[in-house]
């Protein structure tokens, strides 16, 4: 998300520091529960952690996002307006090539669609920001 | 929709951060109102005919080709 140039740095660096967390403690998780052998409890616990850490940065995002101004407001919904589709899009494709491809799960596999979506989300930010400016 | 913005702020010797500043929105939206890029919400319309001490048709036009 991304910011006005009027005084609306604070909510820009709570965003920030909320993704980095998101992404630390995602990747964190993710090795820990692959590598590492721990008990099932510790393994639900890191898992919690995991997504409680997404759970702050969306809230994190819900509040950068009331504090926009109307034209910003209307370019992040039109981001995510690019983003969705495109991901649902992605998702339906591999489910009809994986009908008669066997995809891999390490390579294309549902698990990874949801990665899209932050990346179509900034290409819909990128084409949004160029349409008004 | 066509509008005088541009030609307003000059008249009051204001920067497009300061017009900014004044109604609270960030300078791209500014400049996005000034190259008609983008239309102002009634509310913000609103705010700008009171900081200019105009009626809202004083500063925005139809535009008869849309």
């Amino acid at each position: 998300m991304v910011h006005t140039q009027t005084p609306k740095a604070k909510p820009d660096r709570m965003f920030f520091i909320a993704s980095a967390i998101f992404v630390l403690m995602f990747l964190t998780a993710r090795l820990v529960l692959k590598e590492i052998e721990l008990p099932m409890f510790v393994k639900i616990i890191i898992t919690i952690l995991a997504v409680g850490s997404f759970a702050y940065f969306l809230i994190q995002y819900a509040r950068g996002v009331k504090m926009l101004d109307e034209l910003e407001r209307k370019i992040q919904l039109e981001a995510l307006t690019f983003a969705f589709p495109l991901t649902m899009v992605l998702l339906m494709t591999l489910g009809l090539l994986e009908l008669f491809i066997p995809l891999s799960k390490e390579d294309w596999s549902y698990r990874h669609v949801w990665a899209f979506l932050p990346v179509f989300y900034y290409a819909g930010l990128a084409i949004a920001r160029k349409k008004y400016t | 929709m066509k509008n005088r913005l541009h030609v307003l702020r000059a008249e009051h010797r204001w920067t497009q951060a300061e017009l900014a500043e004044h109604l609270g929105v960030s300078r791209q939206t500014i400049n996005a109102i000034e190259t008609e890029k983008y239309e102002p919400s009634l509310s913000l319309a609103f705010k700008m005919a009171k900081l200019f001490g105009m009626s809202i048709e004083e500063i925005f036009q139809a535009d008869d080709n849309r």
